[in-house]
């Protein structure tokens, strides 16, 4: 009994369960629904969600109230910068890529600046950023849609590549081979661990903590801008709310995968597994034909609930 | 020379009283009927709303908490009000009866918050983004589209006259003599204990978890005035009102010198930044600003106020 | 008449630590009781049980006869007790008026704060010690801009205005000057008058013997003695105080070539907690920090560490000049800093035990790429070296016991192969196996050449471990012990300055 119960606070095991219940769940409403297309298509949107998740998990795993509340604006400004870039010209699809990463790097790195230099909260920071990109992005398009998906790109996101799965799969695991190497193969994956979780030890063990921290952001910022690439390349083109929908799964993903808003725990597998659970337990909520509102209470639920298992802060006494 | 630099630490609102009037200069220049009665009652009124949220904010960020779901209280008392009122037959009793709703919705919703926060010791941050989630759901499942107008009498009121002044203006002068007999009672000093030093308020004897939901019903209450007021001004319900003003809220409490760390600040500071907000959005709009770069413009200015008024506030952890 | 305080068997652990055994204090009107023991004994932990800070496991507390259950401050302090606190309970963004009367505002009738009566209240409690308090003890003040001992004053008289009559006074007097303490001794005659009882801890044994009418002594967590302060003298509350230490266990003493070049010099280095502290460090050697707590024992370490600055002075290390900005520039030129807070400044939460060790090899070995294969094996001698007990490196640090999570914490450092070994009272709170095994390590270090830096506040281990030791006194080196002059009581004596 003991076992089974700490088996059940194990994350991954916990997102596992989740992930066959609402995949279950799913077939019993609406047959079909666990099709092996079905479930392409669905891992197609995880992996979009997953990889803007990438970089959340990074700042949040980095510690010290870390968060990225504008992860959403810079996808909508990868997607943006990535179709004007390419306009549908499939030679331009890398110079896209690039550009795209390159700029919402550059606005991650002000994040991370912001965060240590000027000590302001990550959640001050990063919500007074998303208001600026927004601003930045209604100049920049002037209010109306702008910029084309090339076929190629389209193609990759939304056609089986080899084996039946598009190529954004393909992307997605290199990703998080990447994930891994970076956080269990490198001293910079060791040293992020350290600093969320302990950063006054870490900087006692000589670790240049804001450093690491200010480019935590800058590749949450990147791995955004990826995202909006793969955004538009689902989609064909963009708008400059589109990536508004990203900002709270991303942080929910997150925190189902395992990863304690606390800092310092979770790996990129426990995101992988968060995000398709996520993702599952969207389409079967619009499969229950439940409304926005509905989805949101649970939404908020879920992150509150998540909290109480994860997020609790110390006692005053002793 | 350190002179003075202490004592704008002691008196960092002066620099934004400061701020303002430079401000309501350069808006006289630019819009010579400034001072005329209609523009300036057309100001408060479009000022008054985050003026209110930016009081209770104050509370909160006093004891070092923080409360962003103050957005979405404002939309849910607004469909509370407006769909309790068109319930019981849109009267003067209707309507007072559907303040007395909306006003302890938002006292409802502090409460919740401030139960999470200081009992069950949650992650303030994540938390308040967490149930403003929950609180928006709720709007929209009370009202899930903008409409149900409010009966004639509630908005013109509102826009009406007491004794030849407007009545906005009253609810300003009232809103202020209530900051006033608050921060004459020892409340607001075991606030400010509670964010200056929660152990040191701890070991004085000061209840310290009570104190901190009295913050946040206090920032529902404001956010619940703040509702009612742009229930006046629109005069009909709208689930997504609101939106921007908990950043905005923010904003205006670290520009009006209350450390973001808690612990030191004032309401009447807020108040001040908040006007200071408000007159950026004028200044911006009679500059002749193209249409398209005011929100850019706008949270550029933000951001750099919140990184001032951090900087200002002394480099602590918070 | 029953005593004012009657404290029995009071017992507290702290996870594996016991910090009270039996503690017990009796105290009666009227009285000014002091509380005396070496760093570490349990009064202070006594003192916040009695307070309602600190839960107490077992024993009985009773106040002018009747049972105190505290659950928290309030509890306590509803029962009339109140406790200066040495680690300061003021909130530096209030002003000293309102942080006298913090939670006891005076109010009007209509529940505002009395502003009139507050400040007639705190500037008549304030009024006395005007006069040697120095400029800028204003009422209107945050106490953020005081100085150490105008802190100090108004903790007193937040204490004094809450009317209590049961006071603890914990170090009350450590931040003011002569002139100061006579002021604030005459306060406290005053309200002995008012048979007001008083426990008074101080680590100035004239102040002790001026103001106290009775003395209870503890050691080791537990209530050894209580004498009336007219009968006993100051080498009787020493010994009791002291015990029966074992008197300098040299430790085996390894011969080094006499005209060998010092490992590390440290000259006038000034810092926050620190005035003109020089001293220097041969291979090999194990240099003790002595003294009471706080006099810049750890100032020192972490200066030498980089990890605090150091306003002036020169650092050299075999004799190069340091530059010491962050704790990089140490920890590549072999420095290593070890403390013993232990869960705020070296536990990595939640990380396995490999990670734990790792963190300080990765940067003074400047490495990229982590291969945990290939350096288990090495870390797996540095835990070896310590008897550490672990069921692999993948379990996660919070599975061994606090002994042996210092000792990964120490592999940490022992896995960079250090020049220089900082020690800031690292034993704090581990069992005496674990100790053991450290001290044979420590001994082991330095025959190997490793010089070392040891601080601790407890004196055993300093006169059994160290070649010399300096004792520190606000700041500065007040005394070095070596050879015949390494004792305990010479090492007390000079830890409580002249007086002793």
């Amino acid at each position: 009994m003991a076992r089974i119960k700490t088996l059940l606070a194990e994350p991954l095991v916990l997102a596992s369960i989740a992930i066959l219940i609402l995949l279950a769940g799913g077939e019993l409403l609406s047959p079909g629904f666990a099709r092996g297309d079905q479930v392409t298509r669905l891992l197609t949107v995880s992996a979009i969600l997953g990889i803007v998740a990438a970089g959340q998990s990074l700042v949040v795993i980095g510690g010290r109230e870390g968060i990225d509340l504008s992860v959403g604006v810079l996808i909508s400004l990868g997607a943006f910068t990535a179709g004007n870039v390419m306009d549908g010209v499939n030679g331009a699809i890398l110079p896209a890529v690039l550009a795209a990463g390159g700029v919402t790097f550059a606005i991650g790195i002000v994040n991370g600046l912001g965060v240590t230099l000027l000590r302001i909260p990550p959640l001050v920071m990063t919500l007074g950023m998303m208001g600026v990109v927004q601003g930045g992005l209604v100049v920049l398009s002037r209010g109306a849609p702008s910029g084309n998906a090339a076929p190629m790109l389209m193609g990759f996101v939304n056609q089986p590549l080899l084996l039946g799965f598009p190529g954004i799969l393909f992307v997605w695991a290199l990703i998080a081979f990447v994930m891994w190497f970076l956080l269990r193969r490198t001293s910079f994956g060791y040293a992020v661990y350290a600093m969320g979780s302990n950063e006054r030890a870490a900087a006692l063990t000589g670790m240049p903590t804001s450093l690491l921290r200010t480019i935590l952001y800058g590749l949450s910022g990147l791995f955004a801008g990826l995202t909006g690439v793969c955004v538009i390349g689902y989609t064909g083109n963009s708008f400059i709310s589109v990536g508004d929908q990203y900002v709270l799964p991303s942080i929910i993903a997150v925190v189902i995968g395992g990863v304690s808003l606390a800092g310092g725990s979770g790996n990129y597998f426990g995101v992988v597994l968060g995000a398709i659970a996520l993702t599952l337990l969207q389409s079967v909520l619009t499969t229950l034909q439940l409304e926005f509102w509905g989805r949101q209470i649970i939404f908020g639920a879920v992150l509150l609930g998540l909290m109480l298992l994860y997020g609790r802060q110390k006692q005053l006494r002793i | 020379m350190t002179g003075m630099s202490t004592f704008l630490r002691g008196h960092r609102w002066l620099v934004t009283l400061l701020a303002l009037l430079v401000l309501v200069v350069v808006n006289a220049v630019l819009q010579p009927n400034l001072f005329t009665g209609t523009v300036l009652k057309s100001n408060l009124t479009v000022f008054l709303p985050l003026v209110l949220v930016a009081i209770g904010q104050t509370y909160v960020v006093l004891a070092g908490d923080i409360d962003l779901s103050v957005g979405a209280i404002i939309a849910l008392v607004n469909v509370v009000t407006v769909t309790v009122i068109a319930a019981i037959g849109n009267g003067v009793g209707a309507v007072l009866l559907g303040l007395l709703a909306g006003v302890l919705t938002g006292m409802a919703c502090g409460l919740f918050n401030g139960f999470l926060v200081a009992v069950m010791r949650f992650q303030p941050i994540v938390t308040t983004f967490a149930t403003g989630i929950i609180f928006s759901g709720l709007a929209l499942r009370v009202l899930p589209t903008a409409g149900l107008p409010v009966p004639t009498p509630y908005w013109r009121t509102y826009a009406g006259s007491l004794l030849g002044l407007p009545v906005t203006l009253w609810i300003l002068a009232a809103t202020l003599l209530l900051v006033a007999l608050l921060s004459w009672r020892p409340f607001l000093t075991h606030l400010a204990a509670v964010g200056g030093s929660r152990t040191g308020a701890f070991q004085t004897g000061l209840p310290v978890a009570r104190i901190r939901i009295q913050g946040y019903v206090l920032a529902g209450l404001f956010s619940a005035f703040a509702s009612l007021c742009l229930t006046g001004e629109t005069a009909s319900g709208d689930p997504l009102m609101g939106r921007m003003l908990a950043l905005s809220s923010i904003s205006a409490v670290v520009l009006g010198g209350t450390a973001l760390a808690g612990g030191s600040g004032s309401a009447l500071g807020s108040v001040l930044g908040a006007l200071v907000l408000g007159m950026i959005g004028n200044v911006i709009f009679f500059a002749g600003l193209p249409f398209e770069y005011q929100t850019l413009v706008q949270g550029l200015i933000t951001l750099a106020a919140l990184a001032g008024g951090v900087l200002m506030a002394g480099r602590q952890r918070w | 008449m029953p005593p004012a305080l009657k404290a029995q068997g009071i017992t507290k652990r702290f996870d594996a630590v016991v910090a009270l055994s039996d503690g017990a204090l009796t105290v009666e009107r009227g009285e000014i009781h002091a509380l005396l023991g070496a760093n570490g004994c349990g009064k202070s932990t006594l003192c916040k049980i009695i307070a309602g800070t600190v839960l107490r496991d077992g024993g009985s507390v009773e106040v002018d006869g009747a049972p105190l259950e505290p659950k928290r401050p309030a509890d306590a302090e509803a029962a009339g007790i109140a406790l200066f606190y040495q680690e300061l309970s003021l909130v530096p963004q209030l002003t000293v008026a309102e942080n006298i009367f913090l939670g006891h505002e005076p109010r009007t009738r209509a529940g505002f704060i009395d502003r009139r009566t507050l400040e007639d209240d705190a500037g008549r409690l304030l009024g006395p010690f005007k006069v040697v308090a120095g400029s800028g003890l204003d009422l209107h003040m945050p106490v953020a801009h005081l100085a150490p001992d105008q802190r100090q004053i108004v903790e007193i008289l937040k204490v004094l205005a809450r009317r209590p009559r049961l006071i603890i006074f914990d170090e009350a007097t450590a931040a003011l000057d002569r002139r100061q303490v006579e002021f604030f001794f005459r306060m406290l005659r005053e309200l002995k008058a008012q048979s007001i009882a008083m426990i008074f801890i101080s680590h100035r044994l004239d102040e002790v013997f001026e103001i106290c009418d009775r003395i209870t002594v503890m050691r080791n967590g537990a209530t050894v003695a209580t004498y009336p302060a007219a009968e006993t003298d100051v080498n009787r509350v020493v010994h009791a105080m002291v015990g029966a230490m074992t008197e300098h266990l040299h430790p085996p003493q390894v011969e080094r070539p006499a005209n060998e070049q010092p490992r590390l010099v440290v000259d006038r280095a000034r810092g926050r907690r620190l005035r003109d502290v020089s001293l220097t460090l041969r291979p090999g050697e194990i240099l003790g920090l002595g003294g009471l707590q706080g006099q810049g024992q750890s100032a020192l370490l972490r200066g030498l560490f980089g990890a605090d600055s150091l306003d002036s002075g020169r650092v050299n290390l075999d004799g190069a000049s340091l530059r010491l900005r962050k704790p990089a520039d140490a920890v590549h030129h072999g420095i290593a800093y070890v403390s013993g807070d232990r869960g705020r400044d070296a536990a990595l939460h939640g990380r396995s035990i490999f990670e734990n060790i790792a963190a300080a090899s990765f940067i003074r070995e400047r490495r990229f790429l982590v291969w945990p294969s290939r350096l288990a094996e090495r870390f797996r001698q540095a835990a070896a070296a310590l008897n550490t007990k672990y069921v692999g490196l993948e379990a996660p640090i919070g599975s061994l016991s606090g002994g042996n999570q210092q000792k990964i914490f120490i592999a940490r450092w022992l896995a960079t192969r250090p020049a220089v070994l900082l020690l800031d009272d690292p034993t704090k709170g581990i069992d005496l196996a674990a100790k053991a095994d450290f001290f044979d390590l420590v001994q082991h270090l330095a025959a190997e050449g490793t010089s070392i830096l040891f601080y601790s506040s407890e004196d055993a281990e300093l006169l059994g471990l160290c070649n010399r030791i300096l004792v520190f006194n606000g700041g500065t080196i007040a005394a070095e012990l070596s050879g015949s002059t390494m004792t305990a009581l010479h090492l007390t004596r000079a830890a409580y300055g002249d007086a002793a």
